[in-house]
């Protein structure tokens, strides 16, 4: 009786566990659906709050009266969240059929098969595309994203405060993004910060880094495809920024950050900033008069080139999704002009296609027009599979160096340490 | 299996004696009853928390590739990789102060607060619920009041400072203040549960000991530490185990008031670590690892308070 028990106590054992790696394991098969019908679901980190809501039920209503047999069920998500519901999906064997990420994410997802190859060529999206937008979508010359829209970190300046001060450009090397910024700081009788001279904290640090780092001549991979933002130029960039909270005093660390309630620049509390393009929609809000009167201005951050960080949001299909084609359909409607600029419009970013350039929307968004007049001058993050696991190191490694823990050089080399590792593991 | 109080030979001979058939009927019927009724109780617990500790525990020694659907054997490995990593114990250091000022601190006010809550005085019942109501609002909308609160330019603690000509820090940007801020908030949030607790243990100490003490002459101090204080006891156990369980499962209002583990990670926990590892490095297997870490943490902190606790504990 005790063995039957406990034979029975066993077999149960192993059927949980095989059950739980089995559901672990599983997901369902790519579906041979041809026919653009049945259900379909989106993942998206864009199109947040009600306003985001109304714009893409406003274009799924339209993709609706295109192809009638198609339903889209809609998940609403941040990019703060995205890897959560990625991971859950495809671990729970039901990944979402059409997926928005961005850049950093497709050649993760590319590598490990979770996407499916998209049927355009590298030669006919460069017809319809900046060549800079379309590589991010590219992995080992499959094309898995197709983009919507672009975000992208530079320089951002008040003019009425350069011109108080009698500046007459905007910086055009680090040593006058110093040399300008200490100039601009304004601090009160008790020492206390009341204007920053230059704000790099209200930008993602990571994403302040790597336009800088670019500027200054260094790239994120070797040719080898090892990390390179130990390089001497990349620690040229992380010793700008520590000299700028250190040294000049032209921030104090803790001033502001990301998604503060208030932007500096928008308060007067800041002259100049590496910030992102939305910025702008920001002070719209903030301070209106600002736009209207031009008092912002754009700059490349340069040095030994100049350089832009380019972001996007692209459009992917799941590599199990079960009907690809209905999937590729949305993919296809969501990428298109009118889907496009209604999503870039909302969220303030930039239109991805050439053919936008002369919307009213680009036409009436001087940050937009910057961003795709300056398109040659842009980079991306990400690049290999590990990327998601190297870039959140970044912001502590910055933060140690800017915190005068580490030297710069310390800071990054144990930062690439890191990301070796996670190379490594695969 | 038959147990003996179901035998009829026990029965008085005086008494009708039942038909054992019916008794053994009656008896297996209830039984079936029985697991009937703890049937959904015993599969939430099967399938919510049985399957997940199973899969934690076996994943653990696995490298599982959440995204590619691979697994394969990894011994050690994840164990040896997550103390290799400085942030992970960091982490464990930072969950161990947090604790260790948020527990004791926290049950500390509590008890007096109960203790003031458990005189009569007017509006009882307002206070009460005053001091209840942060354990029951949302704590990320605590945290974002918080966070106003503690804004270096704006908020209202720099704007106290400042009018006594203190410049104030930046509260959750400084990696000085960002953990001290935190458990300012969770110290706050956390009182109102503990006072609850505390206040329904008071109302059970008899008040003749009071009366006998005022007899005696005893101070209101003395009567706290001599009467009070040790029948306090087991409640004390109980508001220390699920306080200590708390405090090492914190995530929500580190997660809300300092994005990314703080500045510098100065106020990265356990949790934090593990969700981190998880959704922003899809290294399920090492998060699992972490989580049989604090698993194990949460083991030994409970069997501790048992032990110093004593058969008190056994009453709470």
């Amino acid at each position: 009786m005790t063995r039957t028990r406990g034979s029975r106590t066993r077999a149960l054992t192993v059927a949980l566990v095989a059950t739980l790696f089995a559901t672990a394991c599983g997901g369902s098969a790519p579906g041979n659906d041809d026919e653009t019908s049945g259900t379909i679901r989106l993942l998206t980190p864009i199109f947040e709050g009600t306003d985001g809501k109304t714009v893409l039920e406003k274009q799924l209503g339209d993709f609706k009266e295109k192809y009638p047999d198609i339903t889209v069920e809609v998940d609403y998500t941040s990019y703060g969240k995205l890897n959560e519901k990625l991971t859950t999906s495809i671990a729970g064997g039901r990944p979402y059929d059409v997926m928005l990420m961005g850049v950093g994410w497709i050649p993760p997802f590319a590598e490990k098969g979770a996407l499916a190859e998209l049927d355009e060529s590298r030669q006919e999206l460069t017809q319809r595309y900046n060549e800079r937008v379309v590589e991010p979508g590219i992995y080992q010359d499959k094309v898995y994203g197709l983009p919507i829209m672009l975000d992208t970190r530079f320089g951002l300046y008040r003019k009425d405060i350069f011109a108080e001060a009698g500046i007459a450009a905007p910086p055009s090397n680090f040593a006058e993004l110093r040399e300008i910024g200490r100039k601009l700081t304004v601090r009160d009788g008790s020492g206390k910060l009341t204007r920053a001279g230059v704000d790099i904290l209200s930008n993602d640090l990571r994403q302040t880094f790597l336009p800088l780092m670019w500027a200054n001549g260094g790239d994120l991979w070797a040719a080898d495809g090892q990390p390179a933002f130990n390089s001497p130029e990349a620690v040229g960039a992380l010793q700008l920024m520590t000299d700028i909270i250190r040294t000049d005093k032209s921030e104090d660390f803790g001033f502001t950050q990301p998604g503060a309630t208030g932007l500096p620049l928008a308060q007067g509390r800041a002259a100049m900033m590496v910030g992102h393009n939305n910025h702008l929609l920001a002070i719209e809000e903030q301070a209106p008069e600002l736009i209207k009167e031009d008092k912002i201005g754009f700059f490349m951050i340069t040095n030994e080139r100049p350089a832009m960080f380019q972001g996007g949001t692209l459009a992917t299909v799941s590599a199990k999704s079960q009907r690809p084609t209905a999937a590729k359909a949305l993919v296809g409607f969501l990428t298109d002009e009118q889907a496009s600029l209604a999503a870039n419009e909302q969220r303030g970013n930039v239109p991805a296609l050439n053919s936008l350039a002369d919307s009213e929307y680009v036409q009436s968004n001087k940050a937009a027009q910057f961003a795709m007049a300056n398109l040659d001058a842009a980079y991306s993050e990400g690049g290999v599979p590990a990327w998601l696991e190297i870039r959140g190191d970044f912001k502590a490694a910055i933060e140690s160096a800017l915190l005068g823990q580490k030297t710069p050089q310390q800071a990054l080399d144990e930062l690439v340490v890191k990301a070796q590792a996670a190379i490594a593991k695969g | 299996m038959t147990s003996t109080l179901e035998s009829p030979s026990v029965a008085p001979a005086s008494r009708a004696p039942r038909p054992p058939r019916r008794r053994r009927r009656l008896g297996a019927e209830r039984r079936r009853a029985a697991y009937l009724m703890l049937a959904p109780s015993v599969i939430h617990l099967i399938w919510w928390i049985g399957l997940p500790v199973v899969a934690t525990f076996g994943l653990a020694f696995t490298n599982y590739d959440v995204i590619a659907g691979t697994i394969e054997w990894a011994g050690l490995d994840n164990f040896r990789e997550i103390f290799a990593d400085d942030i992970w114990n960091l982490s464990i250091w930072h969950t161990v102060v947090f604790t260790f000022f948020t527990v004791p601190v926290a049950m500390a006010i509590a008890v007096v607060i109960a203790v003031l809550l458990n005189q009569r005085i007017k509006a009882l019942a307002w206070y009460r619920a005053a001091f209840f109501m942060p354990h029951i609002t949302a704590t990320v909308a605590i945290a974002l009041v918080w966070m106003w609160m503690f804004e270096p330019n704006l908020g209202l603690f720099n704007l106290l400072l400042d009018r006594v000509g203190v410049n104030g820090p930046a509260w959750l940007s400084d990696p000085d203040w960002a953990m001290p801020a935190v458990i300012l908030v969770s110290i706050w949030k956390g009182i109102g549960l503990k006072m609850l607790i505390y206040l329904a243990a008071l109302q059970n100490i008899p008040h003749d000991l009071y009366e006998a003490a005022d007899i005696d002459g005893a101070s209101s101090a003395r009567k706290f530490f001599a009467i009070t204080l040790p029948l306090l006891k087991p409640a004390t156990f109980f508001v220390f185990i699920v306080s200590m369980i708390d405090a090492f499962q914190v995530f929500d209002q580190v997660y809300v008031l300092t994005p990314d583990g703080g500045p510098a990670n100065s106020t990265t926990v356990m949790t934090y670590e593990i969700y981190r590892t998880a959704f922003g490095e899809f290294d399920i297997s090492a998060a699992c690892a972490q989580s049989v870490v604090l698993f194990a943490f949460l083991l030994v902190l409970t069997v501790i308070g048992r032990r110093l606790t004593g058969k008190d504990g056994d009453e709470a």
